[in-house]
């Protein structure tokens, strides 16, 4: 059901934010080394996201965080970060990102979700022009499921 | 709109602000894209549309409430009264549960033997049915189940629920009269 299965949740908040990049895929790798990929965002996602040079993340557990990216073109951007098992979604000013993976016959149902925020699109080209599309989507999969393989 | 409260909604008689509040804030927050809101308004409604599809789609509840909350949020920007967020809610969702519960509800008429220990809709305090109601409901049809939860444990009007199924009020009146009398058998042998 919604609440507890990530994958799930995410599926409807890529239709409730009209998301222009969605995807999900089974990969045939243990549910923990793919989450823990995902989970690593300070070390990860600059090497998941092309055009990101940095993600800077304050160290701690907590499910809440404010976190610094910074683009290989030097802008930087603040995002509210939740993180928890199975779960991560993003936000700045301009943009969402989310990932959520949950166990599966033998693997894991990984997803993917990057959203515009429709009040503020214009200066977002540098990261929305990139992030759109089915094929960034699945492009991102694949190379989590390679960092994942790596682990 | 029926004036009961939707059950096992939160935040109500403690204090805090009424449930359709705290929706109404989240749903402005979302429609302007705020998917941080959205994730708590997708929290805070979950629960609700779980209770209204379990006993409308017994045997695909996961599926029916996946489908309601897909149909309410994908449908979310058009909603022009935020305040009016639970009623919108329960129309989409009786409608998907429905939608769902018929793909594969083979729609046998109620056999009054399964009903025997059926004495109404009655809840426990977190608004669940218990189990043997819920058991004898899944053997109603499809269409009998939506009319008794909406009636009896939504405690919408008559005319509400016709409205919301889409069938003239004397159909609703009709199946009500029906399902309620498969009930009185199975209660009297």
């Amino acid at each position: 059901m919604s609440s507890s299965d990530p994958v799930l949740r995410l599926r409807v908040l890529a239709a409730g934010l009209h998301a222009g990049l969605y995807a999900e895929e089974h990969l045939a790798l243990p549910y923990e080394r793919v989450w823990a990929v995902a989970a690593d965002l300070e070390a990860e996602l600059p090497r998941l996201v092309p055009f990101l040079r940095e993600f800077r993340v304050p160290p701690g557990d907590t499910e809440r965080k404010r976190a610094l990216a910074v683009g290989r073109s030097g802008l930087t951007e603040s995002f509210e970060v939740r993180l928890s098992p199975g779960w991560c979604l993003m936000q700045s000013r301009l943009i969402v990102g989310g990932m959520a993976a949950a166990p599966e016959a033998g693997g894991t149902r990984f997803a993917v979700l990057g959203a515009t925020r429709p009040t503020a699109l214009r200066p977002a080209q540098w990261l929305y022009g990139r992030l759109l599309g089915e094929r960034r989507g699945r492009a991102f999969v694949d190379r989590v499921a390679e960092r994942a393989a790596l682990r | 709109m029926g004036i009961r409260s939707p059950q096992g909604v939160q935040g109500e008689g403690d204090g805090r602000a009424a449930p359709w509040d705290t929706a109404a804030a989240l749903v402005r927050a979302a429609q302007n894209g705020d998917a941080l809101a959205m994730d708590e308004l997708l929290t805070l409604v979950t629960p609700y549309v779980t209770r209204l599809c379990r006993p409308i789609a017994p045997n695909d509840t996961a599926d029916a409430v996946q489908e309601s909350l897909l149909a309410v949020f994908k449908g979310l920007r058009t909603l022009r009264d935020p305040q009016a967020f639970y009623g919108w809610v329960r129309t989409a969702t009786v409608r998907e549960a429905v939608r769902v519960a018929r793909r594969t509800s083979a729609e046998e008429p109620a056999d009054p033997a399964d009903l025997a220990r059926l004495g109404g809709l009655r809840t426990d305090a977190d608004g669940e049915l218990s189990a043997d109601v819920r058991d004898a409901l899944a053997r109603l049809p499809v269409r009998h189940r939506a009319v008794l939860v909406l009636r009896e444990l939504e405690g919408l009007d008559e005319a509400t629920v016709a409205a919301l199924l889409g069938v003239p009020q004397g159909t609703v009146k009709s199946r009500l009269s029906r399902a309620r009398s498969s009930f009185r058998k199975a209660w009297s042998r």
